[in-house]
């Protein structure tokens, strides 16, 4: 059993599609729409990933990433972040916020359910 | 931006508008068999598809929310696939095309914006472009697509009305939905390809479902292009666009060729076969075309005539005369035409031929006497031959003149040719009668024309009607050149 995981996508069309994916993939979702709530979810749920979007309102990804990785209390959680850009700049900047892997959109399902199974140390 | 990113966007939308188009015609049946999470996961698939006809209307989409719409897309798309796969056959495979619409998305817009892709706006001359649908809605939204882009977009709910939006309006293009109640697409097409002024009308035909054989029956018909409803604005665009260039480059090389024929009738009309073909193609070629009105030019009249033909004719077969004569004035005709002379007129065996008209030249008597002389020198192959069929030998005696004459269209309405008239071609006559065979005689007015030399051999007065002053002739030998 993974945990729960959180789903940080402001996107509704693409965050409703995820939550049902992922729940009909057996999975608990809580999701958030912003960066701010992203990070107040994680100390309050203590998911066991999380899936964020980099371009995200009131707080983009990036900086939450950062954020997180400051504090103690949630900077162990993985982050997986989801990027509709797909160059190398774009996957180095995610790496160096902080986000432990990344999946670009449109997202292959069942590669994401593999690295968030990596991570959550199941696989 | 580069041409191939444009067109992959094209390619890959309109792939997965087809794909979304086709699935909805399969839903409509299937909503009652289908699970409520199912109908949910369809709801949504067509929500994003929504979501995706009205970015890629617009002239640069974010590439986070288009990726975002794709990104939906597949989801849904990968899920009912996995639910409905194995019992809707045609469900898995219009499934399977949709998620080669976003894969191809995704590998086309890995390198480069797609953004700056849809941004490529079509531009084009404005158009008046008919739109023929039944339903209220395409029309509409054909409509708002078209006229944004600055075209002239008129609309007909069925066939008859279309045919005569035809009548009244001359068409750029006409946009044919394929299914219609009250005239088929396909009739509606064949009666435009019928009419003699219509046929050139681009027709790119639209239909509602992946309708192949439908659209093959209508290009067999004549129809130029075709597209598949929902349509990508992009590819609507581009078809357009080609679609009015087709027709504009038919408009204009229909008026050339109008224009051609009218000029060429004219020209032959009224010059027949008795120009070269340097001068027919030099009046073509003057836009203004060439004055006809008549007008007094000077020029170099030149008579020529087989010395005792007519009893010559007397002791012949008729065939014998008409091989004679041909062969004579095939070559005559040669030589003259070469030294851009103008026949007036073969008089029997008599030539009449003017140099000067319809266009002046400076050497307009130069050549008449060098074409004179080539013609003298011609007479030896000519009787070669004569002899060799057993005919008998001829000589020509060739009058040069130089002098006023009215040119000009001369007749009736109902039979005129460019002709001469003027004391000049009388007095040329008279000194084409004192010729003798093998001679060239011309007058002093020519031999003051000349601007080279020649051998000239005896000079003779010549008492001619209408003039007191004797006329005076001189004999041209040869070209010192």
């Amino acid at each position: 059993m993974t945990g729960t995981i959180l789903l940080v996508e402001d996107n509704e069309l693409n965050r409703d599609m995820l939550i049902r994916r992922l729940v009909r993939a057996g999975k608990e979702v809580v999701s958030a729409a912003d960066g701010q709530q992203a990070l107040d979810l994680m100390r309050s749920e203590k998911p066991a990933v999380v899936l964020m979007d980099m371009n995200l309102p009131i707080l983009n990804g990036w900086t939450a990433c950062r954020q997180a990785r400051a504090d103690d209390t949630i900077k162990h959680i993985p982050i997986i972040a989801l990027t509709a850009h797909a160059s190398d700049a774009d996957r180095l900047n995610a790496l160096e916020a902080g986000c432990d892997d990344y999946a670009t959109k449109p997202v292959d399902f069942p590669g994401l359910l593999i690295k968030i199974e990596k991570l959550t140390g199941n696989c | 931006m580069t041409t191939s990113s444009s067109q992959s966007t094209t390619l890959w939308s309109d792939l997965l508008l087809r794909a979304m188009a086709e699935l909805r015609e399969l839903y409509n049946p299937l909503e009652d068999q289908l699970a409520d999470s199912q109908r949910e996961d369809f709801a949504h698939l067509f929500d994003g598809s929504a979501k995706l006809d009205e970015m890629l209307q617009q002239s640069a989409p974010n590439r986070h929310d288009l990726m975002n719409v794709l990104s939906a897309i597949r989801g849904y798309g990968e899920m009912l696939r996995e639910d409905l796969a194995t019992e809707h056959a045609e469900l898995d495979s219009a499934l399977t095309r949709l998620l080669k619409g976003i894969q191809a998305a995704n590998s086309g817009g890995d390198t480069s914006e797609p953004a700056s892709a849809t941004q490529r706006t079509i531009t084009t001359e404005p158009g008046f472009i008919l739109a023929v649908d039944d339903l209220q809605e395409n029309r509409e939204l054909v409509a708002r697509y078209l006229s944004r882009s600055g075209h002239i977009v008129v609309t007909a709910a069925g066939g008859e009305e279309a045919l005569r939006s035809l009548d009244q309006a001359d068409v750029d293009v006409v946009l044919l939905d394929l299914v219609m109640p009250d005239m088929d697409g396909r009739e509606v097409l064949r009666r435009i390809k019928e009419h003699p002024e219509w046929r050139a009308t681009p027709v790119i035909i639209i239909s509602g479902r992946q309708d192949m054989d439908g659209i093959i029956e209508c290009i067999e018909a004549g129809a130029d292009d075709y597209l598949f409803k929902p349509f990508n604005p992009v590819l609507l665009q581009a078809r357009i666009k080609a679609g009015i260039e087709r027709k504009r480059w038919h408009d204009r090389e229909q008026l050339y060729r109008q224009q051609l024929e009218r000029n060429e009738k004219f020209i032959l009309a009224t010059f027949g076969r008795y120009l070269s073909d340097e001068i027919v193609t030099d009046i073509l070629e003057r836009p203004e075309g060439l004055e006809l009105g008549g007008d007094l030019r000077r020029v170099t009249i030149m008579m020529s005539d087989i010395r005792g033909f007519t009893s010559l004719s007397e002791q012949l077969e008729p065939a014998q005369v008409v091989s004679l004569i041909n062969r004579y004035l095939a070559a005559m005709t040669d030589i003259i035409m070469a030294y851009h002379g103008t026949i007036d007129e073969f008089i029997g065996d008599a030539i009449l031929a003017v140099f000067g008209a319809p266009q002046y030249r400076d050497d307009d008597a130069d050549r008449a006497t060098q074409c004179a002389l080539e013609m003298q020198a011609a007479m030896e192959e000519i009787n070669r031959l004569n002899r060799e069929d057993g005919l008998p030998e001829i000589t020509t005696g060739i009058a040069l003149n130089t002098g006023d004459v009215i040119a000009g269209n001369i007749g009736s309405e109902r039979r005129s040719k460019y002709g001469f008239v003027g004391h000049a071609m009388n007095v040329t006559s008279r000194i084409e009668d004192v010729t003798a065979g093998g001679e060239i005689l011309i007058a002093d007015s020519t031999l003051q024309s000349l601007n080279n030399q020649y051998r000239t051999g005896d000079s003779r007065e010549l008492k001619v009607k209408g003039i007191d002053e004797l006329l005076q002739v001189h004999q041209i030998l040869e070209s010192d050149r």
